[in-house]
């Protein structure tokens, strides 16, 4: 029996439309909501002990912000957060085969298609990579 | 943005029991094989050999190999430093956070700023041999040749803005791509080098010359021109130490890093010597002299031919965009950690909500470096790239000897402690910084001549005039100081004053006392004790 949903948050517009869509969907399957922000600082640079602990508690803070978002839409559901030092995909990835995830809920990150194949979008690595359903939740129009 | 649940991970809605902070998840674990790529990627072997070879030849002639063989032995040394401060604190701060705890606040200070420094005389080089190959790749040699003209400029220019604003956005390459972009680059090289002495050995190219063991003899120089060559041979093994420091995603944090650190320095070692080696014996030591400015762009016209010359242009480019990253994204960290523990103001410590990168810092050193590569070309038109290379020895030199002298006194109570601990925490270290700081020493004097700063045929600050005499070196300055020494020592010495400015009304950090190590193997309280300040 698959376990949780998986919802990738970074506080950005799409990743809140995400985690509206997510709540559904846990509510829908009485499932536990997982959500993940993944960071790496790019290895190239050399040093990051202090510089991830900034990382984190940024992290700490969307998550904090994602987890009252999620009682305020329904406190039924259960909800857990993770920070992980792995970039956005890979986290969402691995949050996802050791949740025994149904599903992943991500934001489109609302590039347009060629920019994000250039900057790496994060749902465009989730759909090719991904053993588990993806669902990616466009950003509400302004 | 600003709720923070708690310090580390513990969220109100977890369950009970539940690991905090991600521990959940596999981290992703760096092998040794990763670590030496990095390492390896960030010194870029064919864009330094691009900008320093025919610098070094002006200086010893026929000697290259000999000092490039040499100047691995300090940075071989420094490596230890690396090694054993890298254990006790992994700070991205580096050499300013080990000399502050170690030797104290405005050692450490100037160490930072030192690094910083060190980056933006390094972003000229790098742009202009950015402008200059692409001209080239294109087959524009006309436009490539003017290294002070508005095309090579202009390429430069985007080459930084590029550059920064891959490092701010947080664009990576795949590890993959990384190894089979060092790998072809490493390749490249050895094929160059091994078309080159195949041709001199088996046909008459002009001006080729058999190698000879004498060629890697330091002793057949001046001390004075060993230590002016080695302070621009250093260069060559900067950004190494970026191995060191890839130390919590390895697999095994505490070691992985210093033995890349080690490996990575052999493999460079073997491909800077075959290469010098075979660039003058193929069209002799003149040649690369009269190319200093894109020398392998015109070695490879004669060794691999058309279109094979483009293979290496190619790996020059490619080198130079690693090493660019391996510049801005320091800079970057360092500004970073010097505000984050109140030596810098506060804005430095920013980081961007959704890129998460130090985007203040990154930013600014990117738009520091094009103001500061520009002015550089319009000062000294046709020898920016001399200027900035001769005069980055002097950064390296500084901040690397610092470190050296920080893990000898950092660890001072560890040194008669066992015999290993003496060679490679104390001597090696100790020896590796006072190597550095002769070379820093001795190289001023050497620029201060006006027929050795004559290289670059120029002088700033005409009204200079002064000489003075320590023991036997003299220093005479008579029709102004060489560009090299400006650029070199002055922006060091720029950072004094900036210091004591900070210093008033931030007296905080300055206050703060020296440390011992309290053990070899554990890690060190954090610098600054408490909650780290983000601003979003």
């Amino acid at each position: 029996m698959p376990g949780d949903v998986v919802l990738g948050y970074d506080g950005s517009e799409g990743s809140k439309a995400a985690l509206r869509t997510a709540v559904a969907v846990a509510k829908a399957f009485d499932a536990p909501l997982t959500i993940v922000f993944g960071y790496e600082p790019n290895p190239m640079g050399g040093e990051t002990a202090d510089y991830k602990k900034q990382l984190e508690r940024i992290g700490n803070g969307y998550l904090a912000d994602a987890l009252a978002q999620v009682t305020a839409l329904d406190p039924t559901v259960r909800a857990e957060a993770i920070v992980a030092p792995l970039r956005p995909a890979e986290s969402l990835l691995e949050a996802a085969v050791e949740r025994e995830a149904r599903v992943i809920v991500v934001g489109g990150s609302g590039e347009r298609p060629i920019l994000g194949a250039i900057l790496g979008s994060v749902p465009h690595k989730l759909l090719h990579r991904s053993t588990v359903p993806v669902l990616v939740v466009p950003t509400p129009e302004e | 943005m600003t709720t923070v649940a708690a310090d580390s991970g513990e969220l109100g809605a977890r369950p009970a029991g539940e690991p905090a902070g991600g521990k959940g998840l596999k981290t992703g674990a760096l092998g040794l094989m990763s670590s030496l790529v990095i390492g390896v990627a960030s010194t870029a072997p064919a864009y330094s050999l691009a900008a320093s070879l025919g610098f070094v030849t002006l200086v010893v002639g026929l000697y290259a190999p000999a000092v490039m063989l040499v100047a691995f032995v300090p940075m071989l040394f420094i490596a230890a430093a690396y090694f054993y401060l890298n254990r006790a604190d992994p700070d991205c701060g580096t050499t300013f956070t080990w000399v502050t705890r170690s030797i104290g606040p405005r050692s450490g200070w100037m160490s930072g700023w030192g690094i910083l420094v060190t980056d933006l005389v390094v972003m000229p080089s790098l742009a202009s041999i950015a402008g200059q190959y692409t001209f080239s790749l294109f087959g524009a040699h006309g436009v490539a040749n003017d290294s002070s003209g508005f095309w090579v400029t202009f390429v430069g220019v985007v080459w930084i803005v590029v550059m920064t604003a891959i490092c701010y956005i947080g664009i990576e390459l795949s590890a993959r791509t990384q190894v089979a972009l060092l790998g072809a680059e490493l390749v490249i090289l050895t094929i160059f080098a091994v078309v080159a002495l195949a041709k001199v050995y088996g046909g008459h190219i002009a001006h080729s010359l058999h190698p000879s063991w004498q060629w890697i003899n330091p002793t057949k120089i001046s001390v004075a021109e060993l230590s002016v060559g080695m302070l621009t041979a250093v260069f060559i093994y900067w950004g190494w130490d970026t191995a060191v420091t890839v130390n919590e995603e390895s697999k095994d944090a505490k070691r992985t890093p210093g033995v890349a650190a080690l490996l990575s320095t052999l493999v460079l070692l073997a491909i800077y010597m075959i290469v010098s080696v075979a660039a003058q014996a193929f069209h002799g030591p003149g040649f690369l002299t009269n190319h200093s400015t894109d020398i392998l762009n015109a070695l490879s016209k004669d060794v691999l031919g058309s279109p094979w010359d483009k293979l290496l242009i190619i790996a020059v480019l490619t080198s130079a965009s690693a090493s660019t990253q391996t510049t801005i994204l320091p800079a970057g960290r360092s500004a970073l950690s010097m505000a984050v523990h109140k030596a810098f103001p506060p804005r430095f410590a920013s980081i961007h909500p959704r890129h998460l990168s130090p985007g203040f810092s990154t930013l600014l050193f990117g738009a520091v470096s094009v103001v500061w590569y520009v002015g550089l070309t319009l000062l000294s038109p046709g020898v920016v790239l001399a200027n900035s290379v001769l005069a980055l020895g002097f950064g390296i030199s500084f901040y690397y000897g610092m470190t050296g002298f920080a893990c000898v006194i950092y660890y001072r109570r560890f040194l008669f402690k066992s015999v290993k601990n003496f060679v490679f925490i104390g001597l090696a270290p100790l020896l590796g910084g006072a190597m550095l700081a002769a070379m820093f020493l001795i190289s001023i004097f050497y620029y201060s001549n006006p027929a050795n700063s004559a290289q670059t045929g120029q002088a700033w600050f005409k009204f200079v005039h002064f000489s003075f005499r320590i023991f036997h070196w003299h220093i005479y300055v008579t029709k102004g100081v060489s560009p090299i020494l400006v650029i070199g020592v002055g922006l060091l010495a720029l950072g004094a004053p900036l210091m004591l400015i900070w210093r008033i009304g931030h007296a905080d950090f300055f206050r703060r006392s020296r440390e011992a190590a309290e053990s070899l193997h554990g890690s060190a309280p954090p610098l600054t004790p408490g909650v780290i300040p983000v601003t979003d």
